[in-house]
C-alpha cells in the first residue's frame, strides 16, 4: 500500500512553526540547501562558517515568524533575511565579500545570460578572463546577477529580497551587463563566439 | 547538514528562543505609519502657511521697488516653511520606504502621492483657517520667525521705501490723517494725480494701503491708494491688527 504523504505549503508550515519549534525543522529542511548555496555564492566562506551563518539566519527567521506576511513568498522573505544577515556579518567583521565562490556551471550561467551568449563557451582561458571581469564588478551587480541568472529568481522575487523597486532591479541588471561589456572591450577580450 | 537542523532546534529549545510576539511587529508597523501621517500633516500645514503668506502679499510691488519680478519673488519666498516642507516630504518618503511594502514603489510615485496628499490636506487646513492661526502663533512666540518672514504688514510698513498702511482717522479734500499699523499718526497728502482704486472708500475707520513718498517726519504724499482687501486680510484685521514688528 502506498502511503500518501501530505505536502504542506510554506505558509502552512510557518503557521505550525509559530506554535511548535519541531515544525520549524520542516521549513529548515526545505530551505537549508537553497540558503546554504545562496550564502556560498555571495561569500567566500568555508562550509563550516556558512553553516554557522545559516544557523544564525534560521534562528532569525524563527524569531521573526510573526512578522511574516503571507502575501509575500516565504522563500523571498527567507532570502531577504539571509541577504540582510550577510550584509550585517560583513559589516561586523569590517570586510566586504570581494569575489564569489561559484561553481563552474554557475559562472557559465552568469556569463551566458549577462552577455547574451547562445552557445556555451568552451575556451577555458576565455572563461577565466570573463570571470575576472565579473569579479571586478561592484558587489551589488554581482548579487543581482546571482539572483537572476544562477538562482533564476523572477524580478518580483529579487525586488522582495533586496527590497528595491522592480525598476531598480531592472536597472541594476542592465547597468551590470553594460559595465561587464565595457570591461571586456577595455581588456580586449575577443574570444567570444560571434 | 541534518546536524544543522537538529543543532538549531536544540539551540532554540535550550536557549528558550521563541518567535517575537505579533504585537511587537504591529506596534512597529503602526509606529512607522503614525510618523508618516504626522509628517504629512505637518507638511500640509507648512504648504497651507506658504500659500497664506504668499496670497496676502501684493505681487506687483516690484515695479515700485525698482526690482525685477524674479528678484522680488526671491525676496518674499517663505524659505523657512519651504525648507521645513522639503525636510518633511523627505522624512515621509523614507518613512514610506520603511513600511513593509514601501520598497516596491518607485521614489517618483511615493513623492507624487505624498505631495498630492499634502496639497489636499493643506487645502483643507487653509479652508478652515488654521494656517492663519498657526502663522500668528509662530509670529507671537518665535522672534526669529517673526523677523525672517515676509508678511503683508511688513511689506506695507516701509514708509522710507514708499509703502504705508493703516486706518483712516479723518479725511479732508487733499489730506488723510492715518493711524499706521504701529499706531503712529501720519498726514497723507493727496493730489489730482493720486490714483484711488475704485474699491477704496475713503472713510473714517477704513484700512488702506498707500504707495507714495515719505516727505518728512510722519508726512507722506500718496500716488496710489489701495484697499486693505481680501478675506485673509480681513481675518488679520479681526485677529488683532499688526502681527509683527518692523
Amino acid at each position: 500500500m502506498i502511503e500518501k504523504k501530505e505536502v504542506r505549503t510554506d505558509v502552512q508550515l510557518v503557521e505550525l512553526a509559530r506554535g511548535n519549534p519541531e515544525s520549524f525543522g520542516l521549513l529548515m529542511e526545505r530551505y537549508q540547501g537553497p540558503l546554504f548555496h545562496y550564502i556560498r555564492r555571495l561569500t567566500q566562506l568555508q562550509p563550516d562558517d556558512i553553516q554557522d551563518l545559516l544557523q544564525e539566519i534560521f534562528i532569525k527567521i524563527y524569531q521573526n515568524l510573526n512578522a511574516y506576511d503571507s502575501h509575500l513568498k516565504f522563500s523571498s522573505w527567507a532570502y531577504r533575511i539571509a541577504h540582510n544577515h550577510i550584509i550585517d556579518y560583513f559589516r561586523k567583521v569590517s570586510a566586504r565579500p570581494q569575489t564569489n565562490a561559484l561553481e563552474d556551471y554557475e559562472w557559465n550561467k552568469i556569463i551566458q545570460s549577462s552577455i547574451n551568449l547562445e552557445k556555451k563557451l568552451v575556451n577555458k582561458d576565455c572563461v577565466v578572463r570573463i570571470i575576472a571581469c565579473i569579479q571586478e564588478l561592484p558587489m551589488k551587480y554581482q548579487e543581482v546577477f546571482i539572483l537572476r541568472f544562477v538562482e533564476e529568481k523572477e524580478y518580483e522575487e529579487i525586488m522582495d529580497i533586496l527590497q528595491k523597486p522592480k525598476g531598480s532591479i531592472a536597472t541594476l541588471i542592465a547597468r551590470g551587463r553594460k559595465m561587464l561589456v565595457s570591461k571586456l572591450k577595455a581588456k580586449n577580450i575577443n574570444c567570444l563566439p560571434s | 547538514m541534518n546536524n544543522l537542523i537538529q543543532d538549531t532546534l536544540n539551540k532554540i529549545k535550550k536557549e528558550h528562543i521563541a518567535p517575537e510576539p505579533r504585537w511587537k511587529f504591529l506596534l512597529r508597523k503602526s509606529g512607522i505609519w503614525l510618523l508618516v501621517s504626522l509628517a504629512v500633516f505637518f507638511g500640509a500645514t507648512a504648504i497651507s502657511i506658504v500659500y497664506f503668506l504668499l496670497s496676502q502679499l501684493d505681487w506687483d510691488l516690484y515695479r515700485f521697488m525698482h526690482k525685477n519680478s524674479i528678484m522680488y519673488f526671491f525676496s518674499i519666498v517663505p524659505y523657512f516653511w519651504i525648507i521645513f516642507l522639503g525636510i518633511i516630504v523627505i522624512g515621509a518618503f523614507f518613512g514610506v520606504r520603511k513600511t513593509e511594502t514601501g520598497y516596491r514603489l518607485s521614489w517618483l510615485k511615493i513623492i507624487f502621492v505624498i505631495s498630492l496628499i499634502v496639497i489636499i490636506i493643506g487645502f483643507i487646513i487653509s479652508a478652515i483657517g488654521l494656517d492663519r492661526h498657526l502663522n500668528n502663533a509662530m509670529i507671537a512666540e518665535v522672534p526669529f520667525y517673526a523677523q525672517n518672514i515676509a508678511t503683508m504688514e511688513k511689506q506695507w510698513m516701509q514708509p522710507e521705501q514708499g509703502f504705508l498702511a493703516g486706518t483712516i482717522s479723518t479725511v479732508s479734500n487733499d489730506e488723510i490723517i492715518l493711524k499706521d499699523l504701529d499706531t503712529l499718526t501720519w498726514n497723507v497728502h493727496l493730489d489730482e494725480k493720486t490714483l484711488v482704486r475704485p474699491t477704496v472708500s475713503l472713510e473714517q475707520g477704513q484700512m488702506i494701503k498707500i504707495i507714495g513718498n515719505e516727505d518728512g517726519e510722519q508726512k507722506f504724499s500718496a500716488t496710489e491708494i489701495r484697499p486693505w482687501v481680501g478675506q485673509r486680510a480681513k481675518g488679520l484685521k479681526q485677529g488683532g491688527g499688526r502681527m509683527n514688528g518692523r
